[in-house]
This record gives structure tokens, sequence and C-alpha cells, in this order.
């Protein structure tokens, strides 16, 4: 009785001292722990192949062993790694550096204008004699919190759109498919895949039935649908924004070519050259209906698709996939591509920003970032012109690489507009021209209302970023 | 014996201030971490998030957003629809397997099966099913001679799509609940009733109804919070898709949050749901009580 009546007494204490424990515990850990290396905590996207992963972790171990730090690199999928960093830089307990394929126009702008990005123009200048421009370009973003443009991302590596077709499909459609002479102006281009389409199911109804020949993403669920509209919207001669950040899109002039851009779209899909479920398509929903074999060609803004067979069916990669670039402009002329450039971030609540940057710095030197970029199969151009030079891109034995290598050195590129204003990485976020796309695809919307919309939705957009 | 006991109870129980307070002290001692964890966990995120909800300027942002009445409307319709025909069919169906056969008891394991199935892998089947250019729904159409449909390109049914998948995802739950309350009936009532000479539906009306009311009235309320805050039906089903027009509140209150950054008009979405839900709330607490 009496031992239960001191336990009695004793609990609350006990109860007590082990709350305090709790709470003060991490605060005399990081005390006992003031004496031990600096730790850099570093965010990677998980690559789409292993050797990207690895390649990046020997990287990171290096820097450990030479530096005497210690550096915690984690890989994650991109559509976990994007709202794990907005999440992160939203508490402002955040990763040391941050590198995921949605920054450039997921996170990137919006938080350089919140400023909390760590300005990195030391680091640009320092590698500035090896940028591509364009490239270099997409990392100057807004700071409204001080007021001033400057570099607040460090872009490494790009896609650009391209377009894959079966030469398996188009030859037995009957027609040539050597890359060389798949019609490529704008009228001709389209009306080919048009064409196969209808020889394939003229041909084999049962096999060729429900085979489409253009594999177009049309959805306000992909990113692809952007990537698409923008780049024939300049095909259309039609801006969104000045190059100073102003909606320009109510001019006449670029009213009428945002319209004729959505015509297009919502024209193949209404004629049956694309297939319904476009209009749902994720962005790997064209990737999957391409392997399929279901769709004769679709615009990707990546070499993903003959990528992920370089492994698994060297045939298929070598022989049976084209790659070929965009077509010349309906005025007959060409029009710039445009270049979605992934960079390398460090929040600005990073504790340790000289480290991070030594480390972004070591892990971009030519040799290192060269053997990065190559274990991704071609599937990202570097954005350095030392690496892009290397034999691996301009391989003439290799029918996809070499195409995406002349689509970055010898054609004019230029930066998506969230790169002219923050606020238009809302716009993509939001996919404005998926939702007008599907206006008039199922809700029987004419182009000119639908753009209408998706115009005033800008600008209430622009409105409320100031 | 009665009177002694009755004065007993009357008696004051005499409290010892030392004792009251070493009890008292010994409660919170054993209870303080759950409370805190409590405070900090539910409390606090919650009183954090009605204080960021107070901006005005948040809502007429997310009004301004031309999928958000949209979204609103899907939300209502979702739960409204989906929680009804739900457990209508449960409570019916839960007269089929409260019958005492052997074929009753087959069946009711294999109606189960849904319920055991993972969301992800069972939506994403569901999602290639309604596939309109290969899926098997529309290949069974063609065979039959009939057109195919592009389920999940229009809102009516790729909205319909997602609620057939929550209907047949926790009707079986919703049902079993149902046949372990037809089951707390008294037989007695039921043997009284064909005494009295009454026919099914009558037993249905004046006996197993008014039995269940209740617990039918508890599960309509719960059911309607928990599918209110289903996130993975349509995320996964459709996401959003076609053109932002099939998101539910909790979906929207995702994509504003972790895809834009924009946390204040997350919170003001589910700010938007919260007088609903907390009504839904408050009347079951009531009905419990």
């Amino acid at each position: 009785m009496k031992r239960r009546g001191v336990l009695a007494w004793r609990a609350p204490w006990i109860a007590a001292l082990c709350l305090g424990l709790a709470l003060i515990g991490p605060g005399l850990a990081g005390v006992a722990g003031a004496g031990e290396k600096p730790k850099l905590v570093v965010w990677w996207n998980k690559g789409y192949y292993k050797e990207e992963d690895e390649g990046m972790q020997k990287v990171a171990e290096a820097f450990a062993r030479e530096n005497n730090v210690e550096v915690e690199i984690t890989f994650t999928i991109q559509d976990d790694l994007g709202p794990k960093i907005i999440s992160a830089l939203i508490a402002r307990r955040v990763p040391d550096v941050a590198f995921c394929f949605f920054t450039d126009w997921q996170i990137a702008p919006k938080f350089a204008w919140e400023g909390r990005l760590a300005d990195v123009s030391d680091l640009i200048n320092d590698l500035k004699p090896r940028y591509l421009e364009s490239h270099m370009k997409t990392g100057w973003l807004f700071n409204k919190t001080e007021n001033k443009w400057s570099y607040y991302s460090v872009p490494i590596e790009a896609q650009a759109l391209g377009t894959h077709y079966w030469k398996d499909l188009v030859k037995e459609a009957g027609f040539d498919p050597d890359p060389k002479k798949i019609p490529m102006t704008w009228k001709e281009h389209w009306a080919f895949w048009k064409k196969v389409q209808d020889t394939l199911r003229k041909k084999d109804p049962a096999k060729y039935g429900k085979l489409y020949g253009i594999g177009m993403t049309s959805s306000s669920r992909a990113t692809d649908t952007f990537y698409n509209f923008e780049q024939y919207l300049l095909a259309f001669r039609g801006e969104i924004l000045s190059p100073d950040g102003k909606v320009v899109a109510t001019e006449a002039k670029n009213r009428e070519a945002i319209v004729k851009t959505l015509s297009f779209f919502t024209s193949i899909y209404k004629e049956g050259y694309v297939p319904s479920d476009a209009l749902t398509w994720t962005d790997g929903d064209n990737n999957a209906n391409f392997h399929n074999k279901t769709v004769v060609m679709t615009p990707n803004p990546s070499i993903s698709i003959p990528g992920a067979l370089f492994f698994t069916n060297k045939d298929a990669y070598y022989n049976k996939i084209g790659t070929i670039l965009q077509p010349a402009a309906p005025d007959g002329k060409g029009y710039p591509y445009l270049v979605s450039v992934k960079p390398i971030i460090i929040p600005k609540d990073s504790k340790e920003q000289a480290l991070a940057k030594k480390f972004i710095k070591y892990v971009l030197e030519t040799k290192r970032f060269t053997e990065y970029v190559k274990a991704s199969n071609g599937r990202w151009f570097p954005s350095f012109k030392d690496v892009g030079s290397d034999p691996f891109f301009n391989d003439p034995k290799d029918p996809h690489i070499p195409v995406v290598t002349n689509q970055f050195m010898k054609h004019e590129t230029r930066a998506f507009y969230y790169s002219y204003h923050p606020a238009y990485s809302q716009v993509y976020t939001e996919n404005v021209w998926g939702k007008a796309m599907s206006r008039v695809m199922t809700e029987k919307w004419s182009n000119e209302q639908a753009v209408d919309e998706a115009v005033g939705r800008i600008e209430q957009i622009f409105k409320s970023w100031k | 014996m009665n009177e002694t006991a009755a004065t007993t109870l009357a008696r004051p129980v005499a409290v010892h201030p030392e004792r009251w307070m070493r009890k008292t002290l010994l409660g919170l001692g054993f209870c303080g971490p759950l409370l805190c964890l409590f405070l900090f966990l539910v409390l606090f995120p919650i009183a954090f998030m009605i204080y960021m909800g107070l901006d005005r300027d948040i809502y007429s942002d997310i009004f301004s957003d031309p999928i958000f009445i949209q979204t609103l409307w899907n939300t209502v319709i979702f739960v409204g629809v989906a929680v009804n025909v739900k457990m209508f069919l449960a409570l019916v169906l839960s007269a089929l397997f409260n019958v005492d056969h052997r074929l009753s008891r087959i069946l009711s394991g294999l109606f189960l099966l849904p319920w055991a199935i993972p969301s992800l892998p069972g939506i994403l089947a569901f999602r290639w099913m309604l596939n309109g250019q290969w899926g098997i729904v529309n290949k069974i159409l063609n065979d039959l001679g009939f057109e195919g449909y592009p389920w999940l390109v229009r809102r009516p049914t790729a909205l319909a799509a997602a609620i057939v998948y929550h209907i047949w995802k926790y009707l079986p739950f919703w049902t079993l609940i149902f046949v372990a309350g037809r089951r707390s009936i008294p037989k007695e009532l039921y043997e009284a009733g064909e005494i009295d000479g009454t026919a099914p539906l009558q037993k249905f009306r004046f006996i197993t109804f008014p039995m269940l009311r209740n617990l039918f009235m508890i599960c309509i309320l719960l059911s309607m919070v928990f599918t209110l805050g289903d996130f993975v039906i349509i995320k996964i089903m459709t996401g959003g898709a076609p053109g932002d027009s099939t998101h539910v509140l909790a979906t929207l209150a995702y994509r504003y949050t972790f895809q834009m950054g924009k946390i204040d008009w997350g919170v003001g979405t589910f700010i938007t749901a919260l007088p609903i839900t907390l009504l839904f709330i408050f009347i079951l607490i009531r009905w419990v009580k």
C-alpha cells in the first residue's frame, strides 16, 4: 500500500521528466553534435535509369571524401519530389540542394519571386563561358521581396519537342519511312500522318481499326500539352507575353494565332486522328500508347520513348523507331524551339549555402557531368557547350540523340514564358491550354470562346501577381 | 436493506483534498503526453488553418478560379450520390446476407473482396477497363454490336465512373455493418409480427427500419465525412480531367497546395467545406448521445 502511494506521487514527476526530455532532447543532441563534420542535405530527382542514380551517388561520396563533409543524398521521383520541395520551402525546413524535373516551371519562378531561393549569380558567372545562352537565361528570375532580377537557379540540362514514329507502320502503309522522306512542310506533314492512319485502317480493319495517326497529348493532366501547344503557337507566329513580361495575347495578331493553334489541336482530334482518351492522358500515356503501337507518331518533349527501349529492344531503338524535329511553320519558315531547362536550386533557408555551391560546381565539372548526363541515355541535353560536344551526343550510328543535338546546337532555341514573368508558372500549373482544348472537344465551345476564356484567365493570374 | 442502501448512496462522499490533488496529478501525468500530442497534432493545425483562412482575399482568389464552383458542385454530386446509393444498396443487400443459408455465407465472403483489394490497383484496373480505345468495357460493347464510348473523356461519365468505383469499393463494408445491425434486432419482435400476420415489407417498415434507424443515420453521416475527404479515387481515376472538370475539393486543395505552392488557397478550399463537415460531425455527435 505504501509502495503504491510512493509510485502515485512519483508518476507525475516521471511523466513530466519524460516530456521534458522529449522536448529538449533534440536541442541537446544538437549541442552534442556541434563538433561533427558539416552536413549537406541533397534532394535529387530519381533518374530513369539506375546508372544515373548510381553515378550521382558516387559523385556525392567523392565530394564528401575530398571535402571532409557529410553528404546526405536522397533520390525521389519527380511526382513526389515536386510537392516535397514545395512543402519544405513553405515550411522553411529545407534541403541544401534540390534538383527536380518540375523545378523550372513549378518551383523556381514562384519561390524566387517570394525570395525563398539563394542568389546563385556567382556560380552562374563562373559557369558562364560554358553555358548555352538560352539555357542560362532561364535561371534569371525576379525576386519581389528584394525587387531585383538575378540568377536564382542553376540550369543544367534541357529537353525540347521532337517527334517519334514507327517506321514499320509507315512502311506498311506504303510510304518511305526514312526520316528524310517524311514531309516537313506544315500542311503536308500533318496530312501525311492522317494518310498513314487511313491507309492502315483500310488495309486491315481488324488489326488497325483502333490505330491513330497522331498521338497528340491534349489533356489538362499532362505537362506535354503546354509543350505542344506553345511550340505550335510559335509556328502560327503567336505570342502570349512580350519579352518584358507583359500579356500581349489579347492583341489581334496574337489572338488570331492562338485561335489558329487551338483550332489545329481540336480539328485533328475531332477528325478522329487523335485517340479520344488523349484528353485524359498523363505525361506517360503518350509514351505508353506509342510503345503499344496504338498511335503511329507522337510529339514528345524528350527522347524518353526510344530511350526506354534502348536496353530491352535494340531492334526497335535502331531500326523501327524514327525521330524527327518539327515541321516548318504554316508560312513555310522556321521557328524557335522552346527549351525546358531543368535547374538546381539552393533554398535561401539553407545553412550550408557555400558548401551547396561548392557541391554544384563539383557536380557540373565537365568530365563528371558528362558522365552523369550520358547515363540518362540522351533523355536530357546538357546546358553546357563542352558537355554537348562529347562524341556521345554526335554518334552517327544513333538514330535519335544526334537529332536532339542538332536541335539544340544548330537551331534557334528560346525559353518558355515563365522565364519572362514568374506568374506564367501558374498558367502552366493550371494548364489553361489543356482546359481550353477540353472546352472545345467535350463541351462544344467554339475555339474563339475557349481562347477568350484562357486569355482572360491568364490576365487574371497576372493581376494577382502584383 | 433497501433503506440502508439508499441512505448509503445519498450520503455525500468525503473528498480528501490532498488525495484528490494526488489523483488528479497522477491522471494528468498519464494523460499529459497524449494531451500534448492532441494539442500539437490536432488542435494547433486546425487553429492555424482557421487563422490562415481568415484572410478574405483567399476566397476572392479561389472563387475567381473558373474550376472552383464546378468543383464545389462535383463534390456535392460525388458525396450526395455515392453516399445515398451506397447506403441504400447496403441496406437492401444486408437483408440478403442476413439469411442463414450456406450460399448466402459464400456470397457474403465473395462480396467482401472489393473492400479487401488495395485502392490503387483497383482504381487503375477500373480506369483501364474504361479506356475508350482498348478498354474491356468498349470491347464488350463492340462485340455486342454497339459503338464504344469515351467514358473518362466526358465529365458526366467520368464523374459517374468515380462514383461507381466508390460504391463498388465501400459497399461491402457498410453492408457488413448493417448485417451486424440486423442481427442485433431481437427475434421476438419478428415472431410477434408473424403472429400478427405482418407481410415481409411491413416487417421491414415497422420492425427492421425503426430498429436500424439510428445505426443507418450514423453510418450515413460517417460515410459523408469519409467521402468528402476521399482524394485517391478522383486523383487516380480522372486526375481532374477532362479539362479539370472532375475535381473534388480534396483533389483541388492538393493541386493548389502541393502543385501550385499556394498553401493559402489550399486552406481556403478546405475551409469552404469545413462548415458542412462540422455540421455532419455535430449531428453525428448529437445522434450518438
